[in-house]
């Protein structure tokens, strides 16, 4: 994992110390509030429904045991007890008092944390793998990659007030688990056929009133040409996108009214003047790559004895195992999701006391590596197959062994109106009433694989748009309603889901799920998952059995 | 009827007005009958900016012999997240959080005003 040096721990700490002052002048009276929110916006402070949030930042959603465990005495201090990680791979606390802020941020520095560009016009927390580094699928280390954009774009001048936010996802594996082609740029590693690394460059998908699947501008960028390539997306979008309506600011509106054609001219033409000057040394690469040199395996057969036993011997075990591990690069190990999902639990929040265990466990067993991933749910990216029983046990004591990962009750949601002041209806309560519809585990597997998703509003923080099955919760006269998609999809088939009909009342939706999966059980062929079969059979056979009351 | 809200610079607690001071339950808010005494107290709120953000008139209606928010939104307020029943003013129970939890009616609250994305 990468480590801040002496400039970073400056920096942080005039930072927190600036905010501390920037805080005693408002409290005071001597700048409004309208000249305040920006400046506690560019440090990741809201005010929302019940108190002020902190989005903190979690670089590619890599953390190690020291700052988790600071996250949760943060937690406990400040903020009721618990966390809640986002679809940023972020965590946010969502009952800050604004005067306890600067103290907060004292204590992220202090673990090299912050929450600098969680909020605001400008280049966001990059998303990445959380298996970097595990798993046997990837062609080289997001992370790296990850962390050289991360150096770039922190405090980056030119680009620290863009016409909207921007958000960059890496992946390097073939299955794709950060949505790269819903986001402004996505980065598809790729390896030519002489054995040069390079990006596949996706510019323009993303979600929220206008969703997109980003087209591919590029097919193939060398890896050592990336940062001039990205200076000449952000200048013509910088440039050219649309600052008169922030509804149509975001560089997927640029893109598709220019055409992905036109819009990837004007960067290769921008990029030529950009020039190798814009590029980060070898050097450098080489020099990030070395702090996430890989971790000292042990030697190990692809057998343990330990792990068959516990299998045989323990259904829950094996049904966690089924469930929640993947295979890791190196024999003898695993790669453990740890599910945030438990039946009846708000997605995504996690106590003070189940992070220190998380924190514990990655100490004891994983490494000292911890992931958050983009579907709210935790990973230990390194844990050795003789060792699983045991971690399984204290995840269980702690509540946090649900065997759903990838399951219908694996639900991504937003926060929604239960905290937050955008939205239009709650997510967390469709997550819960679903998730205990579906709380046989059984059944759930019989299911297999299917990804709601859920946003109390439009700007779709809970990716509803390539939900398997998306919710998007809407105002009615004041009332509650939500609306189903079906057929999204945010892995590498990526597709925007189709509207299923009229919006449903709060107390129809966990039942009218029920109905999609007795139809997708009816119809499905073969292997089919649920997204298989809506593809193949389209939105009809399901919107009658949803529909068939009204008709 | 009306009531007046808003969320305490310090701390962004919801609070409401009652005769001239901020309270964070809602059962003790002051309640405006008529339109002008609820804009006198909104005009004089919006110039207190050391003490509440965006402070705005919220409508009601009867819920049990008592007074609720009409929004949904500001009923959650007004009670805290449905989700985590120990948290935020709910935790206090009592008759005044039963009747908001009980409160039916809906309109789009006055509060969701401006509102962009950040």
């Amino acid at each position: 994992m990468y480590q801040y040096d002496t400039l970073d721990k400056e920096f942080l700490a005039d930072r927190a110390a600036e905010f501390r002052e920037q805080v005693a002048r408002r409290l005071a009276g001597e700048i409004t509030e309208d000249q305040f929110k920006m400046i506690r916006l560019m440090n990741g402070l809201y005010l929302q429904l019940h108190a002020y949030m902190l989005r903190v930042a979690i670089p590619y959603g890599s953390l190690n045991p020291v700052q988790l465990r600071a996250l949760a005495e943060i937690g406990r201090k400040y903020d009721k007890g618990y966390g809640h990680f986002t679809t940023r791979q972020n965590l946010q606390f969502h009952w800050i008092k604004l005067a306890d802020t600067p103290a907060i941020l004292d204590e992220l520095a202090a673990v090299d944390m912050h929450a600098i560009q969680t909020s605001g016009n400008c280049i966001r927390n990059v998303t990445a793998d959380p298996y970097a580094g595990a798993t046997a699928e990837e062609i080289d280390d997001p992370r790296v990659w990850s962390e050289a954009i991360r150096q770039w774009s922190s405090l980056h001048p030119e680009f620290s007030f863009l016409p909207r936010k921007f958000k960059i996802a890496i992946t390097a594996s073939a299955k794709d688990r950060t949505a790269a082609k819903v986001h402004d740029i996505g980065l598809m590693v790729r390896r030519a056929r002489d054995g040069t690394l390079g990006f596949e460059v996706i510019v323009g998908g993303g979600l929220g009133r206008t969703p997109y699947v980003g087209p591919t501008i590029r097919e193939f960028l060398p890896a050592n040409r990336l940062f001039s390539y990205l200076e000449a997306v952000l200048r013509v979008y910088n440039r050219h996108g649309r600052r008169d309506n922030s509804y149509k600011a975001r560089i997927k509106i640029l893109v598709a009214a220019l055409g992905a054609e036109e819009f990837a001219r004007q960067v290769e033409a921008e990029w030529e003047k950009v020039g190798a000057a814009g590029d980060l040394p070898d050097t450098e690469i080489a020099r990030i790559r070395g702090a996430f040199a890989p971790t000292s395996f042990d030697t190990l057969v692809n057998r343990s004895e330990a792990f068959e036993e516990a299998k045989a011997a323990d259904p829950i075990f094996a049904r966690w195992a089924r469930n929640n591990l993947r295979p890791h690069k190196r024999p003898g190990y695993s790669i453990v999701e740890i599910s945030l999902k438990g039946i009846g639990d708000t997605p995504g929040d996690a106590s003070s006391d189940q992070m220190d265990l998380v924190a514990d466990l990655a100490e004891r067993y994983g490494q000292d590596d911890i992931r958050v991933t983009h579907e709210q749910n935790l990973v230990l990216p390194h844990v050795k197959l003789d060792d699983l029983a045991v971690v399984h046990a204290e995840l269980r004591r702690a509540g946090l062994a649900t065997p759903n990962v990838n399951l219908i009750s694996d639900i991504i949601a937003c926060p929604g109106l239960d905290y937050c002041a955008l939205a239009n209806a709650r997510a967390i309560p469709i997550a819960q009433d679903i998730a205990r519809k579906f709380e046989n585990q059984d059944r759930a597997e019989l299911i297999g694989e299917l990804k709601i998703k859920i946003s109390g509003c439009i700007n779709a923080c809970g990716h509803h748009h390539i939900g398997h099955i998306g919710i998007l919760g809407v105002d009615k006269k004041g009332e509650e309603f939500y609306q189903l998609t079906l057929g999204g999809s945010g892995a590498e088939d990526a597709a925007v889901g189709s509207m299923l009909g009229p919006a449903l009342p709060a107390n129809r939706v966990a039942e009218a799920i029920d109905v999609l999966v007795d139809v997708y059980l009816r119809e499905r062929q073969d292997e089919e998952r649920f997204l298989d079969t809506v593809r193949r059979t389209g939105v009809a056979p399901f919107k009658e059995a949803v529909y068939a009351d009204a008709n | 009827m009306k009531a007046l809200t808003a969320n305490r610079l310090d701390d962004g607690e919801v609070v409401f007005w009652k005769s001239g001071r901020w309270v964070e339950r809602f059962a003790e808010a002051e309640l405006f009958a008529d339109p002008e005494t609820g804009e006198a107290a909104e005009a004089h709120a919006k110039n207190q900016p050391t003490a509440v953000v965006d402070a705005y008139l919220i409508d009601l209606v009867e819920s049990e012999g008592l007074w609720a928010p009409l929004s949904y939104r500001e009923r959650i307020r007004a009670l805290g997240p449905t989700n985590h029943l120990g948290h935020g003013k709910q935790a206090e129970g009592g008759a005044a959080i039963e009747a908001l939890q009980h409160a039916s009616g809906a309109a789009r609250s006055t509060g969701r005003v401006n509102l962009i994305k950040r």
